[in-house]
């Protein structure tokens, strides 16, 4: 995880979020997952970050020169995959 | 660390715009913040700045001017918010709730803002998708939304082009009071700023920054919770609430809906509003449990079933995420917009419970007119923390 990415590699695919992004995004004072998260929308889509955080977390450390454990990963939120608002609504979960 | 003209505590929408507005008014600002920027109740939130939910009066005017703010300032600002206005629409379940709502439009055409009864027919003609059982509703023109953090972004961006500084994930630890007690500097857990001015812009955390003065600001977290779509073709075209949420959020209207056990039991009303990403965000409810944001699945349940009724055709689309937040709940429901009579320096603007995004454009403003000295756009002597002079409250709010 050691490599230089390129600014124009993508990084989150569902939203479509560049390793450039996610830099000039650090530049502005994001230092987390959930930092880069508001200030990009990497992590919002609808794998919920399940495919980018790590990456993210590289990028983070990457830049920050942080150690591993320093990068917190996002906050876990309901539900854990998607569920329609019909079987939501209708108690059809466990 | 050296020292500020005006030291403003939290960076959520107020603390960020009270920040902006000083230093562009000339002052030398430093915005100190524990965690990151909008990371407590302005990233927890709904998105919109509305004045149909606001009473009639100094909070509709205040909503008003909030919004002209937010419209100047997306023309002005190169950080993009999202910023749009496309008005909001308010829907009666019933002959009594359509009564009511004729009654406070006919209050609010007086005052000159752009409401107006729609019935049926029309409101089919623009939320093509809302359940055909209902009775009328209220569209209100002026109604706007934009992405809550963004705007705290926009903000600390444009305020830094003109010299703001930015003390992110420094803990604010006590307030130094000098031998008059006036305000001398602002201690944090990585050192002491001087300065003469400071604003607890704190949100739900005020009262923790008052008490270090030994303030007893009565502002209290009021727990919400949001249900996130995944992103979808257009299910509705503006902010579409149902108008008993307006008479649970007040709670001097007694007013019955009929809704079911679970709804009841959780404070839960309706509403629904379009992102500019092409999800939706479904709400909400109010609720008193401290500081805990955890998102309880009943809640969860019962917003889904609240949010069907009015729009059925969410039944078969996915809910990516669900989030709580807290909301400062100010006793009496106006924020506090004032320097402290007490302490000389101290000032508060906080308490604006679930309008914080919605006022934070005219609360910034105001802030920076108080403390230039200047007369403000209208009289806020109603918004004074002198109001609860004498009076003591307890920590914990209960149901």
């Amino acid at each position: 995880m050691s490599q230089n990415y390129d600014d124009d590699m993508l990084v989150c695919r569902c939203e479509e979020i560049t390793v450039g992004e996610i830099r000039e995004a650090i530049r502005q004072g994001a230092r987390d997952v959930t930092g880069i998260k508001r200030r990009t929308r990497a992590g919002m889509g609808l794998c919920q970050g399940r495919t980018c955080e790590k990456l993210v977390q590289a990028i983070l450390r990457q830049e920050l020169c942080n150690a591993p454990e320093e990068i917190s990963a996002a906050t876990p939120r309901p539900p854990v995959r998607p569920i329609t608002f019909g079987a939501l609504g209708r108690g059809e979960v466990e | 660390m050296n020292s500020f003209d005006v030291v403003v505590v939290g960076a959520g929408a107020v603390g960020t715009s009270v920040a902006y507005h000083l230093t562009k008014k000339g002052f030398e600002v430093a915005l100190v913040e524990r965690g990151d920027i909008a990371s407590g109740t302005s990233s927890h939130c709904d998105a919109v700045a509305l004045i149909c939910d606001k009473k009639p009066g100094i909070d509709t005017q205040m909503g008003y001017a909030s919004i002209q703010v937010f419209k100047e300032l997306a023309k002005e600002f190169s950080y993009d918010f999202e910023f749009h206005q496309p008005g909001s629409l308010y829907v009666c379940e019933t002959d009594q709730e359509y009564e009511v709502a004729a009654d406070y439009v006919k209050q609010q055409q007086a005052d000159g803002y752009a409401m107006r009864m729609v019935d049926p027919y029309e409101m089919q003609e623009m939320e093509p998708y809302l359940a055909k059982d209902l009775v009328g509703g209220i569209w209100t023109e002026p109604d706007s939304s934009m992405s809550p953090y963004k705007l705290c972004f926009a903000f600390v961006e444009e305020a830094k082009k003109l010299g703001l500084k930015v003390f992110d994930h420094h803990t604010v630890q006590g307030i130094k009071l000098n031998e008059k007690g006036s305000v001398e500097g602002v201690i944090t857990d990585r050192g002491t700023i001087k300065t003469k001015r400071v604003v607890n812009c704190g949100g739900p955390w005020a009262r923790e920054l008052g008490k270090m003065v030994g303030l007893d600001i009565p502002i209290f977290p009021r727990k919400g919770t949001i249900l996130i779509s995944e992103k979808t073709a257009r299910v509705c075209n503006q902010k579409v609430h149902e108008f008993g949420y307006m008479l649970s959020k007040f709670e001097d209207i007694n007013f019955k809906r009929n809704v079911s056990e679970l709804v009841e039991k959780h404070n839960v009303a309706f509403n629904i509003e379009p992102t500019k990403a092409d999800n939706f965000l479904l709400g909400g409810n109010r609720e008193y449990k401290g500081f805990d944001i955890n998102t309880e699945i009943e809640v969860m349940r019962a917003i889904a079933e609240r949010g069907i009724r009015f729009f059925p055709i969410i039944s078969e689309i996915n809910m990516i995420r669900a989030y709580s937040g807290v909301r400062p709940y100010c006793e009496g429901h106006l924020p506090i917009v004032s320097e402290v009579e007490e302490i000389p320096g101290y000032f508060i603007a906080a308490g604006h419970e679930g309008d914080g995004i919605s006022l934070s454009g005219i609360t910034g403003r105001m802030v920076a007119q108080i403390m230039a000295g200047e007369e403000t756009d209208f009289d806020i002597s109603k918004l004074n923390f002198s109001r609860f002079k004498g009076q003591t409250f307890a920590d914990d709010m209960a149901e």
